[in-house]
């Protein structure tokens, strides 16, 4: 009877304050959205960070007069070192067969002769994968006899880790505005709810009602209003994951992962509700108090 | 009312079941509000509390329900005391006391049986309880029928009988009756009268503060009178001419 009282008392509050209440619910809708895309954005950006440090080929070109029993010498040195992960000796048939692949033509058709040299591909241990090592590997294997030019796509993976900086800082910029914002909101739909009844909380107050059981609906509000953000974030996320996902094959998830991505986003805002409502219902039933 | 288990035999009791001692009362910079109040009411009694406006009524009502406290004193209602009670045990002390306010107090968009209803929802009693203890309050007050209105479309009179009725619905040791005729006519006024009096009858102790003379002059209740905050004793042979003396004070 009591959990019925106190859920009437909730859905009337929510239906009187309609207006604030949408846009609350709007607010946190957005904030959510922004918040599990940033996280989506952030983890997928790491981990293609990661996959593209823990690929890295360093190419190690040597001079048009070298043969491949040169670069076995090569090699041989630069595994010393003893940060090299792989090592791979490419000849000149073989580098031809690549440029035939990624170019789609023969280049024996176009230059009558084979010009690409002897290379040898590094993998480095995943730990020297880092700018600075890489310059100066990049350094001392230039140095070697025979050796006329290292290549590694370090220009790539620097603006790849920077732009993931930068996504996060703004996305989080973004948000710390959007959760003001959110707590502003449902701070006011609280505020509006507990002053339209203040002269209901003085009576229960007089009746002997607990603070539980005056300050329940309300915290409840919060949290339904948490619940209708959190579902409509939900929805839009999935629906702009089926849409995207047409034209990206990389992002589309699977059924389980969409059940996830709902559970949390629901969660995440029911919770945003309930433990911003709960702080502020207390602050303005004191208030009423205060002011009695 | 509510069977044979919510009625009790009146006046059968000499313990008091509400104590003032010395009891002081300052309201911030204004002090003397009550000033060194010894009073004791017992169970079963019907007690009128006389006095102009201002004269502190109200105040020491609100002491009885505990809310304020006093600045100096002590005030005792059954087992709690004003020197040590914590807010949990200021709840359970309403629940146990009755309050009817001159005006009403209801909680305007509830129904009138949700009113009645909510000192028992308050306290968590089952469903089927709250139905059959308001139902039966409510035809104790002759609003049965308006069970389903909402309390604003009822009535002054009207919404004072609900008022009781909800004051009663926990079967409280005493009920407190603040100016309850004060906006009323003079036949709702001795509605209301004649409810109390029936509760009372039924064994509820009850504390009126008015200054409706017309209303209780011919009724037989113990009289306080107050004025300025202090208790006056009555002298038996000027008594009517007391009362007159502090209707004439409110009337002007």
């Amino acid at each position: 009877m009591k959990l019925r009282f106190v859920l009437r008392q909730t859905l009337n509050n929510l239906w009187r304050e309609r207006t604030p209440v949408t846009a609350s619910v709007l607010t946190i809708g957005i904030a959510l959205v922004i918040l599990i895309s940033l996280f989506e954005v952030s983890i997928s950006l790491y981990r293609n960070l990661n996959d593209l440090k823990q690929n890295m080929v360093i190419e190690v070109y040597l001079e048009a007069s070298r043969t491949e029993n040169d670069a076995a010498g090569i090699s041989a040195q630069l595994s010393d070192y003893g940060t090299i992960e792989r090592i791979r000796v490419i000849s000149k048939e073989a580098a031809a067969e690549i440029f035939e692949k990624e170019f789609g033509e023969n280049i024996y058709d176009i230059l009558k002769e084979n010009p690409l040299p002897v290379m040898i591909e590094v993998r480095l241990q995943s730990e020297y994968n880092h700018p600075d090592y890489l310059a100066l590997f990049k350094k001392q294997v230039e140095a070697l006899p025979g050796v006329d030019e290292v290549h590694y796509r370090h220009v790539l993976v620097e603006e790849l880790e920077s732009l993931t900086q930068a996504v996060l800082i703004s996305g989080l910029a973004v948000l710390i505005v959007l959760v003001f914002a959110m707590n502003l909101l449902i701070r006011n739909t609280i505020k509006l709810s507990v002053y339209a009844r203040r002269d209901q909380i003085a009576i229960m107050k007089i009746l002997g009602a607990g603070n539980l059981f005056i300050r329940l609906p309300y915290i409840l509000e919060g949290a339904f209003e948490g619940l209708f953000g959190g579902m409509m974030a939900a929805a839009g996320l999935i629906l702009a994951h089926k849409f995207i996902a047409d034209s990206f094959e990389a992002i589309r998830f699977s059924l389980s992962v969409y059940k996830m991505l709902w559970i949390v986003t629901i969660s995440v805002g029911i919770l945003i509700g309930f433990f911003v409502s709960a702080a502020a219902v207390g602050h303005f039933v004191q208030k009423i108090y205060a002011k009695k | 009312m509510q069977g044979s288990t919510r009625d009790r035999k009146p006046n059968t009791c000499d313990y008091a079941m509400i104590r003032f001692s010395q009891v002081t009362v300052n309201y911030g910079y204004v002090p003397g509000a009550l000033k060194d109040i010894n009073l004791q009411l017992h169970k079963g009694d019907f007690t009128l509390l006389l006095g102009p406006t201002g004269s502190g009524k109200s105040t020491l009502l609100r002491l009885i329900y505990m809310d304020i406290l006093p600045s100096a004193g002590l005030v005792t209602v059954d087992r709690w005391n004003s020197a040590r009670i914590s807010p949990r045990q200021i709840n359970l002390l309403r629940r146990n006391i009755g309050v009817v306010f001159q005006d009403f107090r209801l909680i305007e968009n509830m129904t009138v049986f949700d009113n009645v209803a909510l000192p028992l929802v308050i306290e968590g009693y089952r469903r089927k309880y709250i139905r059959q203890v308001t139902q039966a309050l409510l035809d104790e007050v002759n609003m049965l029928a308006a069970a389903d209105q909402p309390a604003s479309t009822l009535s002054l009179g009207e919404k004072q009988r609900v008022a009781i009725a909800r004051a009663m619905a926990k079967d409280p040791l005493i009920v407190i009756a603040d100016e309850p005729t004060g906006n009323l006519d003079r036949e709702a006024s001795q509605n209301v009268l004649n409810l109390l009096e029936r509760f009372n009858r039924h064994g509820t102790s009850i504390l009126m503060a008015t200054h409706d003379y017309e209303l209780i002059k011919e009724t037989p209740y113990r009289r306080i009178y107050m004025e300025n905050g202090e208790i006056r004793q009555p002298d038996s042979s000027i008594n009517v001419g007391k009362e007159r003396i502090i209707m004439m004070n409110r009337d002007v």
